[in-house]
């Protein structure tokens, strides 16, 4: 196993945190999984492709643009799917139907616009790669593990240090005592669901420069659900772990396996991986309420 | 005629199905996000076996349904036991595998152009019986002592094992059961397009059903049944809105959760009993009306 | 030998001690009290009794059978039944229908019978049914059969959840804190019944409630429990005049 497996490895695994902490975050909070993650994510770089890139702005723009544009669709949903369902207390079965509503509706909304056209960013780096040493590293890998590394730092500052992150931590808690001790929770809420289509915009735009841009592109948050699950559900510090160990693994397997049975290969990890550790790495797995 | 024929062929298709998802997600309060990668497995296996293995038309059926419910313990056996979460997690990862799965097995499958030559048995009173019989056997299903325990578990598992209920063989009971009938519907898929591919089996498709069973009201087979009809047959009927399809149903949905919860007709179940009460409520308002006028 | 024998279990969440070496050995017929102030542990017990978690220490024999750490639902085929404090019944399904709900795991028909409606099945439902009847009819719920539990009062709930716990065929019934909510008639009534089940089955019951007039009536032995301790066992007269539980309850005399 080479040393430049590793580091393709970990950029993906970056791109994959990315994903994985703007779900937990959401399942933290209101202990459900958003489904709708993956289309927010599509949505939000497809946004910044035709307000920004494709009007031949440059990547800081086009990452700006998706990063609102992710804040706004989160904004969006927790009022049309979530507020009402919220308040109500009801049964977590409607946040799962809400959620992929939602998704299948930006899905559908992108669809009617673009058709199942492919769509590409136009290259954002003048040179493609970087030979450090020996090693032959894409300029993009670099640009997302930097970028990633550093939104996951002001992630954490942000719930570990501020005022709004014990608000947060308060309402993941226990929502109506933090309601009794004067913690707005539906504004707490509100800001979970921007923070995390924050995550999404940056996410669907590094996943738009990998791959390409098309409808479905949404279906690679499995990707960061397989990383959740093994990092342990609604753990952030693990969803992160079990991101960058998914990229890993599936760097590796790709180059031994071929694209197609790696994720299969993964998927099997993950299966044998529930069975062994189902707390997941981080060992936080939350029980349904006695 | 010929058209009317295929949307109902089609729309009777897909009411099995969702009598699958009906027990899973209506009864148990379980999703599935991988249920359409269990059609593609009937619809595959069943095809392949008649294709390439040259056996006839029932065994071939019945042996794609057990592959299904076997490959279903599989992915159910780890899951069944955790919170709820995770079997749409697991089983929207184990769509994709199932997407890759059949896209890479070219010399097989026929990889992305698909499997060609099927047989065309499927017709619609075939599919007519299939569905009528599924939706029987959903019926009895959720009457039976399995039914009960399955809503029981929904509410409230730990009060559910405290009852006495083997909850995590209750949870798979329905699971597997659910897996049979989408994969049998996968089968008279198979044998109705005389083609597959591997697209169109996506978590669309499952988030698809479980729509149409919200829509129809959760706790209603009878609703689920209605919903799946209303939601099926109204996008083939309206060819030319196939773009919106998915955005109309997702605004009803959206409108439904949002302003009656329990669906189109909520907790309704069209029994014996019910007919007779809502008759005869009709008919006391009729009388009432009668009355003033 | 006791017909259940709870020999000094101990449970812990975190650092906190919510149970420490709580011991107690029921017979047939017997009616057990526990009683003490809020957070003193009391559901807990019932909780590792009925192995909704398992004890950290200690064992808990159900008529010869140790029962410590098994699953909850193995330990309720054994022979306990119970209710809950903040009423559990299974939303979406008739009073009935709840109370078959614990009537199923007993039933003896397989998947076939699942799907089909084979004789099995209707002779297995006939008799739950007849069960049910039975078990609502004790507990003076049988006209209300048909309807949602959610629709009915407080206490006539509580008596639904007892019915659903007699009809687990238990040997053990845990019942905690049936009272709580209901006014005083409906008091009343439920201390006829516990009186009545109790003679009637002939089963151990194990009591928390904080009524003290009903425990005290009721009770053949009460044990009193503070901070997971227990800091008093007896009859309910020993246990009125015992220092230690005057003070918890009390506090102490300057």
């Amino acid at each position: 196993m080479s040393l430049q497996i590793i580091i393709n490895g970990v950029a993906t695994g970056a791109v994959y945190a990315l994903i994985a902490t703007g779900f937990a975050l959401i399942f933290n909070v209101l202990k459900f999984s958003n489904f709708s993650h993956g289309a927010t994510m599509m949505t939000a770089a497809f946004a910044a492709y035709f307000v920004a890139a494709s009007k031949g702005m440059g990547l800081a723009a086009t990452l700006a643009a998706a990063v609102i544009a992710g804040a706004l669709i989160g904004i969006f949903g927790e009022f049309v799917g979530f507020r009402r369902i919220t308040l109500n207390h009801s049964s977590p079965t409607y946040f799962f139907v809400s959620s992929i509503t939602l998704g299948t509706l930006y899905e559908g909304l992108i669809t009617i616009k673009v058709g199942s056209n492919f769509y590409n960013y136009p290259g954002f780096f003048t040179h493609s790669s970087v030979k450090l040493g020996s090693l032959v590293v894409s300029s993009s890998d670099i640009m997302m593990l930097v970028i990633s590394i550093t939104a996951l730092a002001v992630l954490a500052y942000v719930i570990q240090k501020t005022r709004l992150g014990r608000a947060l931590r308060a309402v993941s808690f226990d929502r109506d005592t933090a309601q009794l001790m004067g913690i707005d929770s539906t504004r707490i809420i509100q800001l979970t669901f921007i923070m995390s289509g924050i995550l999404a915009g940056a996410a669907g735009v590094f996943l738009g420069i990998k791959y390409t841009l098309y409808p479905s592109l949404g279906s690679l948050v499995v990707k960061g659900f397989i990383a959740s699950v093994i990092g342990g559900l609604g753990s952030l510090t693990g969803a992160v772990i079990g991101a960058v160990l998914l990229g890993i693994v599936e760097t590796i397997l790709l180059s031994l396996l071929g694209s197609g049975y790696n994720t299969i290969a993964t998927f099997a990890i993950m299966l044998i991986f529930l069975l062994v550790r189902p707390q997941g790495i981080a060992g936080s797995n939350i029980q349904e309420k006695a | 005629m010929a058209l009317v024929s295929n949307i109902l062929t089609q729309v009777c298709i897909s009411l099995i199905a969702v009598a699958g998802v009906y027990v899973l997600t209506g009864l148990t309060g379980m999703f599935s996000l991988g249920q359409a990668a269990f059609m593609a497995i009937g619809s595959y296996a069943s095809g392949l076996l008649v294709v390439k293995a040259g056996l006839p038309l029932v065994p071939a059926c019945i042996l794609a349904v057990a592959v299904a419910v076997a490959v279903g313990y599989l992915i159910g056996y780890p899951v069944v036991r955790l919170r709820r979460d995770y079997i749409s997690l697991v089983t929207l990862g184990f769509g994709e595998a199932i997407a890759a799965l059949l896209n890479r097995m070219t010399s097989l499958t026929g990889g992305a152009s698909g499997l060609t030559g099927i047989p065309r048995k499927t017709t619609l009173l075939i599919a007519f019986i299939s569905s009528a019989a599924a939706v029987c056997l959903t019926a009895f299903f959720k009457t039976s002592k399995y039914g009960r325990q399955c809503v029981a578990l929904k509410g409230d598992e730990l009060a559910a094992r405290a009852m006495g209920i083997h909850v995590t063989r209750i949870k798979m009971t329905a699971f597997l059961l659910s897996v049979g009938l989408t994969a049998y519907s996968g089968c008279l898929y198979a044998f109705y397009m005389s083609y597959v591919d591997p697209t169109g089996f996506g978590w669309k498709k499952s988030a698809d059903w479980v729509i149409m069973v919200f829509f129809g009201g959760v706790n209603s087979l009878t609703g689920s049944v209605l919903g799946a009809f209303i939601l099926s047959a109204l996008p083939q009927a309206l060819r030319s809105l196939q773009n919106y399809r998915y955005v109309i149903y997702a605004v009803l949905v959206l409108l439904i959760i949002n302003f009656k919860p329990s669906g189109l007709l909520g907790e309704w179940e069209l029994t014996p009993r019910n007919i007779k009460r809502t008759a005869g409520r009709l008919r006391g308002r009729k009388k009432e009306t009668g009355g003033k006028s | 030998m006791a017909l259940l024998e709870v020999k000094n279990i101990s449970k812990s969440f975190g650092g906190v001690l919510a149970i420490q070496g709580f011991s107690l050995e029921a017979d047939a017929g017997q009616i057990h009290g526990i009683i003490g102030p809020n957070g003193a542990g009391k559901t807990t017990i019932f909780n590792v009794i009925s192995g909704v978690y398992p004890a950290d220490e200690g064992t808990v024999i159900l008529d010869g059978k140790d029962i410590t750490r098994m699953e909850q639902y193995k330990i309720t085929r054994q022979g306990m039944g119970r209710t809950f404090q903040n009423i559990r019944l299974f939303k979406g399904l008739t009073v009935e229908e709840n109370v078959m709900c614990a009537f199923d795991p007993q039933s003896r028909y397989m998947i076939f019978g699942g799907i089909l409606p084979t004789p099995a099945r209707r002779r297995e439902e006939k008799r739950g049914r007849e069960l049910c009847g039975q078990y609502l009819e004790a507990v003076g719920m049988k006209d209300y059969r048909y309807e949602n539990p959610e629709n009915l009062s407080y206490g006539m709930q509580r008596r639904i959840e007892i019915a659903r716990a007699l009809m687990c065929g238990p040997k053990v019934l845990l019942l905690d804190e049936p009272a709580a909510g209901l006014n005083p008639t409906e008091v009343g009534e439920l201390t006829d019944l516990i009186r009545r089940i109790s003679g009637e089955y002939g089963f151990g019951i194990l009591l928390i409630e904080h009524r003290l007039e009903l425990i005290m009536s009721i009770s053949d032995v009460i044990h009193v429990q503070n901070f997971g301790k227990t800091i008093a066992v007896g009859t309910p007269g020993q246990v009125q005049r015992d220092p230690q539980v005057i003070e918890a309850y009390l506090g102490k005399e300057e």
